[in-house]
Parts: structure tokens; C-alpha cells; sequence
């Protein structure tokens, strides 16, 4: 499977959550000769775009920018990889009682 | 954040954010590539994931001609892609860098032939520029000015 495949895919729960903005992935302890391994999906309740690096903790500037972006992804959040009950080409189906992490990226 | 646990040494990759669209320079620094899309290992595409079920990861970067189904929509064939394993990446930054030549990747294919059959067949394309009896000594390595 590719990531475009997902990217932009519509998110449900029991009901439409959002969609997929972005794919956090994780290198266990830096390095990147190692496997990246997928994280978990950040869903976007109203836009399929990407969230320009404003999901970054403490990015703020320019301003007019920062504050469009993070009303666009307002009330985004990350569902991990164990909350993933189904992929599907623009569907993605979380577990009943999945979590939801904050997106921010540090 | 993102985790708790064990996650504090960790680092993470948004694939928008820091993998997407950048550019791959190979073991010299020479551009070969631009990241066009990200292959993972078996995910279960419309079948029930089980609860403990190892999550995918990245195996390859991938680059191709993207950019009319990014305007149109769809996927090029799996055919036009190349494949970048991502055991070659050394280092995620600004730019993506790789441990391998780019002589050594079809993803370069198309810079080698133009090199070796329209640019080595112009008279003098096939050495570096000449010096000119003017130049600056310090302007040598970089073969004038």
C-alpha cells in the first residue's frame, strides 16, 4: 500500500469523524537507518489538507497564517495504530472506544 | 503529545510534514529524486485489522510522475514508480540524504541518459569547463569563472 492511498481518506467512528491530514510515523530511538514505524493517523474533523507544520508546538508566525491553518484543522486529533479497525481506500474505521491523542508535534 | 510510555526518546515523522515532496540527494549530495509517495509493508487493505497486529512501516520512498494525477486524481502505474529502499536513508532534514550513488538507482535513470546521450555529445560536454588564462588561482577548483 501506498500513503497517497490514505492521505485525504474519509474517518469513521460510529459516525464521520473527519480525514486523514496527515500519517505520524515513529523511529524508536532517532536514527533514521532504523524502521519508521506508522504511528497513528491525524484526523481533521473539516479539511483534508495538510496542516502546514502548524501542528508543531509553539509555531505561531507568521501569524494571519497560523491562525487560518489551526481554524481550518480546529479540533484535529491522533487515533494510534492499535484504534485502527479497518483501512480501506478512502475509508478508514476506528475501534469502538479509540482514543484521541493530541496532534501536536514536538 | 503524541505518546507516554517509551515514546519520549523517540522521534517522530509526519509524512506531509517531513517526507512528502522532498528533495533526495544521494552519498555525494547530488539531487536524484523528489519524494513522491511512501510504500509501507502489508497493511490489510479492507479486511479487520486484529487488536495486536504490528503496525506497517516505510519501505521504500517512492518517485514518479506524479503530477497530473495530483491535478486530475488517480495513481500512476506501480510500473512508473522507482523505488528508493528506505534502509538507504541516512538522514531526514531539509532534504531527504541517502548511503547510496545515484548511478546505482533507476530512479535516476532519466539524468544518466540525458547526460550520456545529448549532453556528452555537445563538443566539450563531456569534461569540465576550461580555465581562463585569466582566472583567479582560488577560482581553480571550481574551473573559472
Amino acid at each position: 500500500m501506498i500513503i497517497s492511498d490514505f492521505l485525504g481518506s474519509r474517518v469513521y467512528g460510529q459516525d464521520f469523524l473527519g480525514f486523514v491530514s496527515d500519517v505520524r510515523f515513529m523511529l524508536e530511538s532517532g536514527p533514521v537507518s532504523q524502521e519508521a514505524q506508522f504511528y497513528g493517523i491525524i484526523v481533521s474533523p473539516h479539511a483534508r489538507s495538510s496542516s502546514l507544520g502548524f501542528e508543531r508546538s509553539g509555531v505561531r508566525s507568521p501569524w494571519p497564517i497560523a491562525a487560518l491553518v489551526r481554524w481550518r484543522h480546529r479540533g484535529s486529533f491522533l487515533v494510534r495504530w492499535g484504534d485502527i479497525e479497518l483501512l480501506d481506500i478512502d475509508r478508514i474505521q476506528l475501534r469502538p472506544g479509540f482514543e484521541r491523542g493530541s496532534p501536536e508535534l514536538r | 503529545m503524541t505518546g507516554g510510555r517509551d515514546d519520549q526518546a523517540a522521534r517522530w515523522l509526519d509524512a506531509q510534514l517531513h517526507l512528502l515532496d522532498r528533495q533526495v540527494l544521494d552519498a555525494h549530495g547530488v539531487p536524484m529524486a523528489v519524494v513522491d509517495d511512501l510504500e509501507l509493508s502489508d497493511v490489510p487493505v479492507g479486511q479487520r485489522i486484529p487488536v495486536d497486529a504490528p503496525p506497517p512501516v516505510i519501505t521504500a520512498l517512492l518517485s514518479g510522475p506524479v503530477l497530473a494525477t495530483r491535478i486530475f486524481g488517480g495513481r500512476p502505474p506501480d510500473s512508473r514508480m522507482q523505488r528508493t529502499p528506505w534502509t538507504a536513508v541516512v538522514e531526514v532534514g531539509v532534504v531527504i540524504k541517502l548511503a547510496v550513488d545515484q548511478d546505482t538507482r533507476d530512479v535516476a535513470w532519466t539524468e544518466r541518459w540525458v547526460r550520456d546521450h545529448i549532453i556528452g555529445r555537445i563538443p566539450g560536454g563531456r569534461h569540465i569547463p576550461e580555465r581562463e588564462p585569466n582566472d583567479h588561482p582560488e577560482n581553480g577548483e571550481r574551473g573559472g569563472s
